[in-house]
């Protein structure tokens, strides 16, 4: 089996010159740029040589004359980047689905907010800004103005990316468009789907994100590195150690900062701790999606002692602060090892039960089971991640591949369950649930004595850092571009759920109406994760220029 | 019938109208409390005392909100369909036997299970045009599946309440309560337990929850109501709900007639029918406690491969059964 | 597929649900027990700030601003902005702020939603009243 090393060596053989420069300045992560226009070969070379290989995500940076365009290519525990650059002038490049179908959210990203066009992508539109969000306008630019939107923004009450009803081949009868969403009370977090339905059947569907989208990966870049982490981990409320953890690492990797090891053993505990909740909260919600009212409210309440051991040791139920860039912002005291035990072995018992309910119940098992089918093959081409990609098959767990915090150092098991259906994926996060009790268990016991943080300065050395944590749904992945001052150049998060959202058109297909709710919960979106920018309100026509007076009313403080 | 004051007060006050809309209130508390108890939390608990309140604080709020009619819709049947539900559902109780006579004395005759049956679907039906005429795609949606559903099994569940019938050899309700020295629950244990499960269906609780499955089509067939006409919908549901569990009581568990340890019978029959109902209502919420919603389609043929045929089964069972358990029956 | 449900788990469960007292806590008539190390409203030692500014400028929701007071500058904490991190704890020299376990700080008026300096001194004491949260 080809390694990394010896596959970024044939790229160097194979391309020659083409290949301006190659580093690989910590294990695991390689950078290559390539001349423009050659990155298409690079990355069929990598996928020919290396198998289990797919694409994390396609960052784009605005380097003042060029676009820099980060390929972020996932081979087992490692990643290699193809960087390219194209002019800003005439920001063009081609396509990499054809190669890999799972890049197609990851380039109209791009698109979106940067404004490089991809010469050949099948459906090249907006992912995340509105729709009527003006033309030519691209936040993530660094000459970008945001006074462009004071002027009245059009009223477009205009079709947004919908498909029409109409013909499609093979349907026995016209095929009907129902939209769901914005608003529906399946959904927990506003996204619209617009669904092709030929009776009972789902024929197609279209997924449109950035209903929540905040202006995080700019806002991010007015701030310093550690005020940085408080913005990051408000992303999302479910994964919120999972996202701090990920960019305090990025930061560690480019400042050189080594962090104790009893802070990598606390940010264990943490990071476990969240996943157990998150898990918990997707069961509860599942149960509740699928009219189990009974199952919702027992996993909720099974729930709140996780919350309870969260808030005594952070501070907080839910938004933990707990993790910095050097280590932890708090010690766990001894006391607290038994406060933190009982409730694990509480719910452990329980967890019992609800593997028992999830595997006998008939009613459950009638709406998950066989609904929602993600075949292997497809799974890898669109390049899942998470309790999906492990619901069919596939081993893939960053914790184990690429070992971060504490995980070189715990033992645990990666759970994969080959049935390929949402039962599948719900059974993997109930085992889950229980594999992170016995690290917590583990962690707890093997606690090193020492410091639990580091003073880290606040400038950082120039330098870029791929970053990746195992969030509780699946491999999240944070870019950060320092350019030697105290604010990051560019930051770029890319979270599972745009990842696993690809895959929704081909769970979805040829199922019934009624089996949308199983199949989307079992993906467990978050769609808060997944959308992350704008300030703006122009819907509805409402003038822009008010939004930004009370911003800079905010700002104003002495 | 002689029309006087006790005629009137009978109709209008006690055991009628102000009674029934009392009883359905208490039986909506009792269901949530139930069902919060269930699922280990409190239920209605501040609104008076124990959160009795809490139904009519709910319906008082719905009246005092904007009652807004959809553009589209048709208004007519958009109005009066929620009222001619209640009224319907209201009006079938007046064959039922709650104090020991029916409402309006001697109104009964031989025959009236079957005109109680007719009603319920009648009334069901309303229901379904009230979310047809909404116009709405959700609404449309939702008065398709309620139709479906419980057209469907409204067949298994006439089939089972022969059952009693045969063996009482009587197709009067009260005739069928009064008979039952022994309660058809013993004697023929089988159609009552598929009795409750069909009822489920009827009903629209779980598993067969789908016309009011809020996670797929908003709110089902009451996604355009608001206001008053909501107000008369949910009514309509509660009534529904004491109505079905009524049925059990009269057709298995010897509907109002109990022991009457001392004083007046009627005071004691009311006592038992009230018990009687809360009890199959518990049953009822448990079943629906435990298991899921199915899909329509699971729904439809668990109807058509399973529920009919064995509903003829045991029809056919009890015809047979009857000659031994005659001696049983009074 | 039968609609008979043989559910034993699941029934024992809900029966034993049924005998048990509910598992919600009836707040705000029981006293919720917050652990200590809660991230609550501020507190500020005054004698010990030196008004050097670290945690306004740190703040990473600008909702500290420092105002004059009779002896010296001291920081005004706006709730309305705040995110409870407690970054300013962190960053200031003297320890001169600390979290309390005080979370009811919900107001109808904006004016209450702006921490001052007299009112954080009362807090640290836990004698918070209503009518001293519009005091400097």
């Amino acid at each position: 089996m080809t390694t990394v090393k010896e596959a970024v060596r044939l790229l160097e053989d194979k391309l020659g010159n083409k290949v301006m420069e190659c580093k690989t300045p910590e294990p695991r992560r390689t950078y290559v740029l390539i001349k423009s226009g050659y990155h298409r070969d690079a990355i069929s070379l990598l996928l020919e040589t290396l198998s289990e290989t797919g694409i994390s995500t396609i960052t784009g940076t605005d380097l003042g004359n060029e676009i820099e365009l980060n390929y972020h290519i996932r081979c087992r525990g490692s990643v290699i980047t193809i960087k390219n650059r194209v002019p800003k002038e005439k920001p063009q490049i081609m396509t990499i689905t054809d190669l890999i179908p799972g890049a197609t959210l990851y380039e109209r990203e791009v698109f979106d907010l940067l404004g490089v066009i991809f010469e050949g992508h099948p459906h090249l539109e907006r992912l995340v800004l509105s729709d009527d969000w003006p033309e030519g306008s691209y936040p993530l630019r660094k000459d970008w103005d945001p006074t462009v939107l004071e002027e009245d923004a059009p009223n477009l009450r205009g079709q947004p990316s919908v498909m029409n009803g109409g013909d499609v081949e093979g349907a026995t009868s016209p095929v009907v468009n129902v939209v769901m969403g914005p608003q529906h009370p399946a959904l927990h977090e506003p996204e619209r789907f617009s669904f092709k339905i030929d009776g009972e059947v789902v024929v197609d569907v279209e997924p449109r994100l950035g209903y929540v989208h905040r202006g995080i990966e700019k806002a991010a870049e007015r701030l310093m590195f550690f005020q940085d982490v408080y913005l990051i981990e408000r992303i999302c409320g479910i994964c919120n150690a999972a996202h701090a953890l990920c960019f305090s690492q990025a930061v560690e990797s480019i400042g050189n900062i080594e962090i104790p090891s009893r802070a990598r053993y606390l940010r264990t505990i943490i990071h476990e701790l969240n996943r157990i909740h998150s898990h918990l909260l997707l069961l509860g919600v599942t149960g509740f999606e699928l009219g189990y009212e009974t199952l919702f409210q027992y996993v909720w309440r099974d729930r709140e002692p996780v919350l309870d051991v969260m808030e005594m040791i952070t501070g907080n139920r839910i938004l933990t602060d707990f993790i910095t860039i050097g280590g932890v912002r708090r010690d766990l005291k001894p006391e607290t090892h038994e406060k933190i035990k009982k409730p694990m072995k509480k719910l452990k018992k329980r967890m019992k039960f609800y593997k028992n309910i999830f595997e006998e119940d008939p009613t459950l098992r009638l709406r998950t089971k066989g609904v929602g089918i993600l075949k292997p093959s497809s799974a890898k081409k669109m390049c899942v991640v998470g309790p999906v990609a492990r619901g069919s098959g596939i081993s893939l767990d960053i914790r184990r591949d690429d070992a971060y915090a504490a995980y070189d150092e715990i033992p645990f098991n990666v759970i994969t369950y080959k049935d390929c259906d949402s039962w599948a994926r719900l059974m993997v996060r109930v085992e889950e649930v229980v594999e992170s009790i016995d690290i917590i268990n583990y962690a707890l016991d093997h606690l090193p004595s020492g410091p639990y943080r580091v003073k880290v300065p606040r400038r950082q050395p120039e330098g870029e850092s791929v970053s990746r944590v195992e969030a509780p749904r699946g491999e999240l992945l944070h870019y950060v571009k320092s350019d030697g001052s105290a604010y990051p150049y560019r930051v770029k998060v890319r979270s599972p759920t745009l990842a696993n959202i690809i895959s929704f058109r081909e769970i979805i297909r040829g199922s019934y109406i009624a089996d949308i709710p199983a199949a989307l919960i079992s993906l467990d979106p978050c769609f808060s994760c997944t959308d992350r920018m704008s300030f703006v309100e122009v819907n509805n026509g409402r003038k822009w220029h008010w939004s930004l007076e009370d911003i800079k009313r905010l700002k104003k403080r002495s | 019938m002689p029309i006087d004051l006790v005629f009137f007060l009978r109709v209008l006050i006690f055991p009628g109208f102000v009674f029934l809309l009392a009883f359905s209130l208490f039986c909506d508390w009792f269901e949530r409390k139930i069902r919060a108890r269930m699922q280990n939390r409190m239920g209605p608990s501040y609104t008076g005392p124990a959160g009795l309140l809490q139904p009519i604080a709910d319906y008082i709020k719905l009246l005092t909100k904007e009652d807004i009619i959809p553009a589209q819709a048709t208004r007519l049947l958009f109005t009066v369909a929620p009222v001619l539900a209640v009224s319907l559902f209201v009006f079938t109780f007046y064959y039922i036997p709650i104090d020991g006579l029916n409402i309006i004395p001697n109104s009964s005759f031989e025959g009236d299970l079957i005109l109680v049956l007719v009603l319920i679907t009648i009334a069901e039906f309303t229901m379904f045009l009230s979310g047809w005429s909404s116009t709405n795609p959700y609404s449309g949606i939702g008065a398709t599946r309620v139709l479906t559903q419980f057209l469907g099994y409204d067949i298994p569940l006439i089939v089972f309440a022969i059952g009693p019938a045969f063996l009482s050899g009587s197709l009067s309700i009260s005739t069928i309560a009064r008979k039952q020295t022994v309660p058809f629950v013993a004697l023929t244990p089988w159609t009552f337990i598929l009795f409750i499960i069909t009822l489920q269906a009827e009903l629209g609780k779980d598993p067969f929850d789908i016309p009011h499955a809020e996670t797929e089509i908003v709110a089902g067939y009451v996604t355009e109501f608001s206001g008053r006409r909501l107000a008369f919908i949910e009514i309509a549901k509660d009534i529904q709900v004491v109505l079905g569990a009524t049925l059990v009581t009269v057709l298995f568990l010897g509907g109002p007639y109990g022991p009457v340890l001392f004083g007046s019978s009627a005071v004691w029959y009311t006592f038992w029918f009230i018990v009687k109902v809360l009890a199959v209502i518990f049953l009822l919420e448990y079943v629906g406690s435990v298991a899921a919603r199915l899909r329509i389609d699971q729904v439809v043929r668990a109807n058509w491969r399973w529920m009919m045929p064995i509903s003829l089964l045991v029809l056919a069972l009890t015809i047979v059964c009857q000659p031994l358990l005659s001696p049983l029956v009074g | 597929m039968t609609n008979r449900l043989r559910l034993p788990t699941m029934i024992r469960e809900i029966a034993s649900s049924l005998l048990k007292r509910p598992f919600t806590r009836k707040y705000p008539k029981v006293k919720v027990d917050v652990p200590e190390g809660f991230r609550g409203r501020h507190i500020l030692y005054p004698e010990k700030c030196i008004s050097c500014g670290l945690c306004e400028r740190d703040c990473p929701a600008n909702a500290i601003e420092l105002v004059e007071t009779a002896d010296k500058r001291l920081p005004v904490f706006h709730l309305d902005l705040c995110i409870f991190c407690f970054q300013c704890a962190d960053s200031c020299p003297r320890n001169a702020i600390e979290p309390s376990t005080l979370f009811e700080m919900a107001s109808t008026k904006k004016e209450e939603l702006i921490s001052k300096p007299k009112v954080l001194i009362l807090s640290h004491k836990n004698v918070l009243k209503e009518d001293d949260k519009n005091d400097v």
